[in-house]
């Protein structure tokens, strides 16, 4: 038996994770805590500036992540991130400032202050998958997910931008795949893992995000899935929250359950719907957790 | 008493951009021992060499440097014209003021300063150079033709018939190459099987040419004129001899689930097989890693039913020693593939295309065996994964070509015209059928290449859509194919049954270690590198040996038959002369020093150390030394180095030489 490491994170929620998806907090940190590691909330921090920033000024939005990075050193440990967006910004900004000193010198003028860049960015898939292990993930495994068919949707920013060292291969990544294995649940092989869901146009051009989101529906039901698994907070808005609209206008049903990935490690190990957040999904997973005696 | 002439060029611009050329001259002309000093704009021009040469004469100059570019480039044309002159060419030195200053510095000021040293470095080098006398090595005038594909043989039947004997080593059981593979050839559609075997059956019957197949290349010693090369005849265990090419042991060999790699994979052939009917030598191979007798010991039935007694399962390889004076190498290309590659690996696979896992999204290559007559559907296009025909496919160009992010850079030169070849095919058997051809640009510079190109979209109805596809995704039985069309600006989807990938040409599997053991430099894709990509285009930097075809750089069959013969030219050319003559670089052992340790015969990668007893006038052994065969040294300067006792010394790379260069500074 290895012993076990003691890990510890500084923790970036991000802005998304303290409003609309107030249940992937919520279940990222009580898996956590579950799991025995350590999450500290690094102070003050702020938003990273998501997609609009790095369209407007791309000094602004280096500059943003930068300060970000540089609060974070406060804390101990590498920066635990769990939204796609803040990733593939943090990730980004990391890259950009390491590859140009012009740019560099630019953004520590702006936030007057030496930038890290060193620093490890992990997402929480990686920190389940690799710095815990796929082993440990499984011996903490209490109530397999046996019998649930998940549909693993990455959605674009999880492994991009391609010139980013990234968390997996760009375009056919596995390892929610293998985190979900470990938990005891079925994935299925579907073809819109990968396939952008609209995102930020969900308030400007929603006629664009419906028409994606569904096309994602119904790959993921047609490949026989259950349920979908996600690890971004837009992605979850336009699946989960939209998913009714979506069905008005293609005159179709879905109840597909939209779940974060915190939310189906955390059934897993034994947490119970309260801890995880479950009653916050607008498409209510209680029957599907029933029907698979999960709950 | 030196007296030295220098000569500054100003390589147009090149040079004189940021070198101030005649301050240079000016400062040059005052160092001891230098007679003249002048600049001119063109020094490797008639003019400009005139210029030396009536210097030279004019001047009773004893040394000369010539400041320009890099040796590599003009070092031969400036010994040249101080030989034609009449001083010894190795009393020629260059200075590298271009590849080593202008080229590579911005500041004016520095790099005049900089090129003033590189001179003045250059003239006290100069002044210890000795008259070197050339030497003259005899030629062995065999060649040897590494790569049985159409470059091969097209090099082979050209060498030969100049009435040289020829070595032909080919890798696989059968010569033809890729070109066998082939159904019709752009842009005459002319049959690549009914043009390619009478070329096969020639080199069977030639007299000077000496087949091996199955055979690969082991070890190669020696230099330009005198190669000794050790061939690997892998075990066959069919003797060739007695093989009479009937056939009966393919038929009755009790495995016959192996998928033919000739095919694609798309058939299946026994474990004792030819390549294809039309192999040359028609002479079977065992497949010793998938045949019954040689896993489990049992079964023997191709050598109960064999007549003439040929099958042999104790033949061992063989190594066989050909000494020749030339080589060319032809080893030709493989294909890039989709798969997913090892992790770190600077090429990288299609994940947004499946992977490779998606039966019906096939290459170039294979869609060329389903077209082949003598292919594994007899030349219908019928899918893989049910046998349909597909009445909606998609062709994809530039996979892995042009595509920095996978790691290949380059075009690839044959995919447009052959996917433009394969829209055709599939229109003359598909009558129902439609086309689409997804694609970057169309390259189609050759004799009518542009012709063929538009034929395919105005008489054979393809439709090419002008923008890439970004996946491939199985739907069903149909792949969905979505892509841009940047023409009108618009997404498109289109189920296909079958995708054919135009995927990129890459050197041949094992193409560095072969370039390893012949001595020759090769590209960071494993291409070989000529000597020059304009001037010498067929010739390895290593003399005596030339390159044909793909191995060289993604090539099309006119080219590649052009350039074979060109190679066989090359060879031709230096067959014409008994003697050949060669630089006298090489090194000298100072006889009193050595004390006989030898090191330097174990650092010397030609062998060209030999040991010479020295004797008293009695006739008594006084020591053993080490003599170098000056036939043989490279001039590497290895020895030198190594030299305990300091006792062996290149010429022309003295230690009085270099410490004179560093001395000046």
């Amino acid at each position: 038996m290895t012993p076990k490491k003691t890990l510890n994170y500084a923790y970036y929620p991000g802005c998304s994770l303290h409003a609309s998806a107030g249940e992937y907090d919520l279940s990222t940190r009580e898996l956590f805590k579950k799991l025995n590691i350590g999450l500290t909330e690094v102070p003050d921090w702020f938003c990273c500036g998501a997609t609009p920033a790095h369209n407007v000024d791309e000094l602004l939005s280096l500059s943003l992540c930068a300060k970000n990075l540089e609060l974070a050193e406060q804390v101990e440990g590498d920066l635990a991130v769990a939204c796609a967006a803040c990733f593939s910004r943090l990730k980004t900004t990391q890259h950009v400032l390491s590859e140009s000193d012009v740019k560099r010198r630019q953004v520590e003028k702006a936030i007057d202050a030496p930038v890290p860049l060193t620093g490890n960015v992990k997402h929480l898939l990686d920190i389940l998958a690799r710095d815990l292990g796929l082993e440990q993930l499984e011996q903490a495994v209490t109530k397999p997910l046996a019998g649930l068919k998940v549909a693993c949707y990455y959605g674009c920013l999880l492994t991009r931008p391609t010139d980013v060292p990234n968390l997996d291969c760009v375009e056919a990544p596995t390892i929610m795949e293998d985190i979900l294995k470990a938990a005891g649940a079925e994935t299925v092989a579907w073809s819109h893992r990968m396939e952008c869901c609209g995102a930020n146009f969900t308030l400007s051009r929603p006629g664009v995000v419906i028409q994606l989101s569904h096309a994602i529906l119904d790959s993921a039901k047609e490949a026989g899935a259950d349920c979908i698994m996600v690890a971004c907070p837009l992605c979850h808005g336009n699946l989960d929250i939209r998913q009714k609209e979506i069905e008005g206008v293609y005159n179709t049903e879905y109840a597909m359950p939209v779940f974060y990935i915190t939310q189906l490690v955390g059934l897993a190990t034994g947490l119970g719907a309260d801890k995880l957040g479950l009653d916050a999904l607008i498409v209510n997973p209680m029957p599907l957790l029933k029907e698979k005696q999960l709950l | 008493m030196s007296r030295i002439g220098v000569f500054i060029c100003h390589c147009g611009e090149n040079i004189s951009r940021t070198v101030d050329v005649e301050r240079v001259a000016a400062q040059v002309g005052t160092l001891p021992g230098v007679a003249f000093s002048t600049d001119y704009k063109y020094m490797c021009s008639d003019p400009g060499q005139g210029l030396l040469k009536k210097a030279i004469q004019e001047q009773r100059l004893s040394h000369v440097v010539v400041a320009a570019c890099s040796p590599r480039m003009h070092e031969k044309t400036f010994r040249k014209a101080v030989e034609s002159a009449g001083l010894n060419p190795f009393l020629c030195e260059m200075a590298n003021i271009r590849e080593h200053c202008s080229w590579v510095h911005e500041d004016r000021e520095e790099a005049t300063q900089k090129a003033i040293e590189i001179v003045g470095m250059m003239v006290e080098r100069v002044k210890k150079n000795r008259v070197l006398p050339t030497i003259t090595v005899p030629v062995t005038k065999r060649s040897l033709v590494i790569g049985g594909g159409i470059a091969g043989i097209q090099a082979a039947l050209d060498i030969a018939d100049c009435g040289h004997e020829v070595v032909l080593v080919e890798r696989e059981p059968s010569i033809g190459g890729h070109m066998a593979q082939l159904s019709e050839t752009f842009p005459t559609l002319d049959c690549s099987q009914c043009i390619m075997t009478p070329k096969m059956v020639d080199v069977a019957n030639h007299p000077k040419i000496k087949l091996y197949t199955y055979a690969e290349i082991e070890h190669v010693e020696g230099y330009i004129g005198n190669f000794q090369v050790t061939v690997r005849k892998k075990a066959r265990s069919v003797d060739e001899d007695k093989c009479t090419g009937c056939g009966v042991c393919m038929t009755k060999c009790p495995q016959k689930k192996i998928p033919n790699t000739f095919d694609r994979n798309l058939g299946m052939r026994p474990a004792i097989y030819v390549p294809f009917p039309q192999a040359v030598p028609n002479t079977p191979v065992i497949d010793r890693e998938n045949c019954t007798k040689f896993k489990t010991g049992k079964c023997g039935v191709c050598q109960k039913v064999c007549g003439p007694g040929a099958v042999d399962y104790e033949q061992e390889d063989q190594l066989i020693v050909e000494p020749v004076g030339a080589i060319v190498v032809a080893t030709g290309f493989d294909l890039y593939s989709i798969e997913e590659k090892p992790k770190g690996s600077p090429i990288k696979g299609y994940g947004e295309f499946g992977h490779g896992k998606i039966p019906d999204v096939i290459d170039g290559m294979t869609f060329e065996r389903l077209a082949s007559a003598s292919g594994p559907t007899g030349g219908k296009i019928l899918r893989p994964s049910d046998g349909r025909e597909p009445k909606q496919i998609v062709f994809i160009q530039c996979v892995g070509s042009r595509a920095r992010e996978k790691g290949i850079s380059y075009c690839s030169k044959i995919c447009c015209m052959y996917t433009a070849k394969h829209t055709m095919l599939y229109h003359h058997k598909v009558h129902d059928g439609q086309a689409y051809v997804f694609f970057m640009d169309a390259r189609t510079p050759g004799k009518s290449y542009d012709e063929f190109w538009r034929r395919s979209i105005e008489e054979e109805e393809a439709v090419y859509i002008r923008g890439m596809v970004s996946r491939l995704y199985q739907k069903g039985d149909k792949i969905v194919v979505m892509g841009s069309d940047i023409a009108v600006g618009v997404q498109v989807e289109i189920e296909a049954d079958m995708v054919v990938l135009a995927t990129a040409v890459q050197p041949q599997k094992g193409a560095d270690t072969l370039a390893q053991k012949l001595g020759i430099s090769y590209d960071k894709y494993h291409f070989y590198s000529e000597a020059h990509a304009k001037l010498r285009p067929v010739e390895c930097a290593t003399a005596g040996i030339y390159l044909a075809g793909a191995c060289q750089g993604p090539k099309d069959i006119p080219d590649t038959v052009s350039q074979a013969s060109a190679a066989a030219a090359k060879v031709m050319t230096l067959f014409a002369k008994d003697k050949l003559e060669r630089e006298p670089i090489v090194a000298k052992v100072r006889e009193a020093g050595c004390v006989g340790c030898f090191y330097c015969r174990k650092v010397c990668p030609y062998g060209a150390v030999e040991e010479k007893e020295i004797r008293d006038r009695q006739g008594n052994l006084i020591k053993v030394v080490a003599y170098v065969n000056p036939g043989v040294c490279g001039g590497c300067g290895t020895c030198q180095a190594t030299c305990p006792s300091k006792s062996v010394e290149l010429d022309g790379y003295t230690d009085e030489q270099i410490v004179a260069m560093i001395e000046s500074l």
